[in-house]
């Protein structure tokens, strides 16, 4: 105990010394690496955003509007609405007034709207029934009956918002932009564990008279490594939280921005936000950890 | 044509019945990787509580064989056995227990500058036994025993050649190693200087250390009158229980 304590004591006095006396070297270290954990940390963030994005597409693709005839009474439509109520195929049916049609337009960003409407003296938008179906089969089906329906506008081509190619291309998107965020965040890390291994490697060349009396004297190899895997630990977690504190920043500002200007559909999400923090400070702790454990093989031959 | 060949075979020196040396090469070999034969087919004894001098011209495979000895290189060929253990295959994880057996010391002192005297000599008990008791005790009395008891808290470039090889000296002794290695100890330092730090050998030895000296310094090895093992091109070319630097009668080269 009273020994493993020293032993923890010493590691960490000369892991300190490491990082002070080539305190140069360190920074320089440390904020290149810090540099990569921001692009690491930029690259999950878009990532999962563009999730966010697309998977709250995907949440509506299962909802068809069927734009109604602007001659139809409300009695009819009524009607029809309750006969899809029935159908068993049918999770939730709404109707979508031609002024709320206006709402959710502008609400999606398309500011223009309001402007448009008032320079041509009248809504353009047509009613609709919102249709939620509880299958995506189902959904296939429905669109093909609704189109059928004698209140169904006909006029535009397209009755329904229907469109069967969304769901996998959706996916697709999702998958794609993981596996390259992803690719690009190992690709960095492998980068990181580079540099980590070249400042352990100016370390290393510090404190040569120190190691070669460690050996001669009979140290054991655990007891050479630990100061320098410390040290990369503390440089990796000061990199991670320099990185971090800028992307997280960052990510609160830009979404802000954004959904000032355009209707995402995603605000910054906090709990995401701190877990990547809390997993790339980890992270970092351990990168600086094995990419100096891998210097210190390298260079010290122990 | 070398000495070795014009003179008679040398006679060894009798190994000691019923007992086991503290050190024994047999037939070792060691060819560095880039072909240099540095020890060759080279068996040597040395029991426990012996003083020995290696002796030999630069190259001739002094340092080598004190590398050998504390596994810092592998033998190409042969056995080596310290306190009967073979070290030859011995693994890497075992090295540092093996090295505890030993203190050594070279022509430079290697101290570390940033730490004072007895901070180096703490140093190495710092981390082959960390968190010791009496560490204090236990380097001011093995730096007494050098003769530094005055000198605890100067820093290594505050002292002369002579006190920096003596604060290594301390530095090798202070886990009480059973073997205490010495390559050109007194290199660096003048006559009287290394008169002073063979003599602090001999007492070494004396209270039961096994002691090798590798050294080329002709007056010492004359005046001590110990076991000298003469080394040639890595081959033992005498060895004397009571020898000189060269051989009686031999010329001075
Ligand atoms: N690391 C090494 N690599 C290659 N050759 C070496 C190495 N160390 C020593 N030698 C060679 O081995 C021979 C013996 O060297 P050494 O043991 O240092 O002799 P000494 O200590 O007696 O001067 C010399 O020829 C030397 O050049
Ligand atoms: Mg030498």
């Amino acid at each position: 105990m009273r020994s493993l304590l020293a032993s923890v004591r010493f590691a960490i006095v000369a892991a300190a010394q490491n990082f002070t006396r080539n305190l140069g070297v360190s920074m320089a270290g440390v904020f290149t690496m810090g540099l990569i954990m921001l692009l690491v940390g930029v690259t999950l963030l878009l990532t999962h955003t563009v999730d966010q994005v697309l998977a709250r597409q995907e949440s509506q693709a299962d909802v068809i509007n069927v734009y109604l005839k602007d001659s139809v009474s409300m009695r009819t439509i009524a009607d029809y609405e309750e006969r899809l109520r029935q159908d068993p195929r049918v999770a939730g049916v709404s109707f979508i007034s031609k002024d709320e049609a206006v709402i959710i337009a502008e609400q999606e960003g398309e500011g223009f709207m309001q402007s448009a409407i008032s320079t041509v003296g009248s809504n353009p938008l047509p009613a609709s029934l919102k249709l939620q179906a509880r299958s995506l089969q189902g959904l296939t089906q429905l669109n093909r009956i609704v189109k059928t329906y004698p209140i169904t506008d006909t006029s535009t081509g397209h009755q329904t918002s229907y469109n069967p190619n969304v769901i996998p291309t959706l996916q697709a998107v999702i998958f794609w932009t993981e596996v390259v965020g992803w690719s690009l965040s190992a690709l960095l890390a492998v980068i990181s564990l580079v540099i980590i291994m070249n400042t352990i490697r100016t370390a290393v060349y510090i404190r040569r008279t120190e190691i070669e009396i460690m050996k001669l004297v009979g140290a054991g190899d655990w007891f050479v490594r630990w100061p320098f895997i410390l040290e990369g630990m503390f440089g990796g977690i000061l990199a991670a939280a320099f990185g971090t504190v800028i992307v997280g920043f960052t990510y609160n500002f830009v979404l802000e921005q954004a959904n000032a200007h355009v209707f995402l559909g995603v605000t910054a999400d906090g709990p995401f936000l701190t877990a990547l923090i809390v997993v790339l400070v980890a992270v970092g702790a351990g990168l600086g950890g094995v990419g100096s454990f891998l210097g210190v093989r390298r260079f010290l031959h122990v | 044509m070398s000495l070795a060949a014009i003179l008679p075979p040398p006679p060894a020196v009798r190994p000691v019945p019923g007992l086991r040396p503290v050190i024994s090469f047999h037939g070792v070999s060691k060819t560095y990787p880039n072909g240099t034969q540095a020890i060759r087919d080279l068996d040597l004894a040395i029991y426990h509580g012996d003083f020995c001098f290696v002796v030999g011209a630069s190259g001739s495979g002094k340092t080598t064989l004190v590398r050998l000895l504390i596994r810092e290189e592998v033998a190409t060929t042969g056995r080596i056995f310290i306190d009967g253990q073979e070290t030859t295959r011995m693994p890497r994880r075992r090295l540092p227990k093996l090295r505890r057996k030993f203190g050594i010391v070279f022509q430079d002192y290697k101290l570390l500058p940033r730490l004072t005297v007895a901070q180096n000599v703490a140093f190495a008990l710092r981390v082959t036994r960390p968190g010791q008791r009496h560490l204090r005790e236990k380097v001011e009395e093995t730096l007494w025993i050098v003769g530094l008891e005055d000198k605890l808290n100067k820093f290594p470039d505050e002292l002369s050649g002579g006190e920096q090889q003596r604060v290594a000296i301390a530095r090798a002794l202070v886990h009480r190693p059973r073997i205490f290695l010495a390559d050109e100890p007194t290199g660096n330092l003048d006559p009287d200087t290394s008169w002073g730090i063979v003599q602090l050998l001999l007492q070494i030895n004396h209270r039961g250390t096994t002691v090798v000296m590798a050294t080329h310094n002709r007056e010492i090895v004359d005046l001590c009158r110990r076991r000298v093992i003469a080394i040639e091109n890595g081959r033992v070319v005498r060895d004397e229980a009571e020898g000189a630097y060269l051989r009686e009668g031999e010329a001075t080269i």
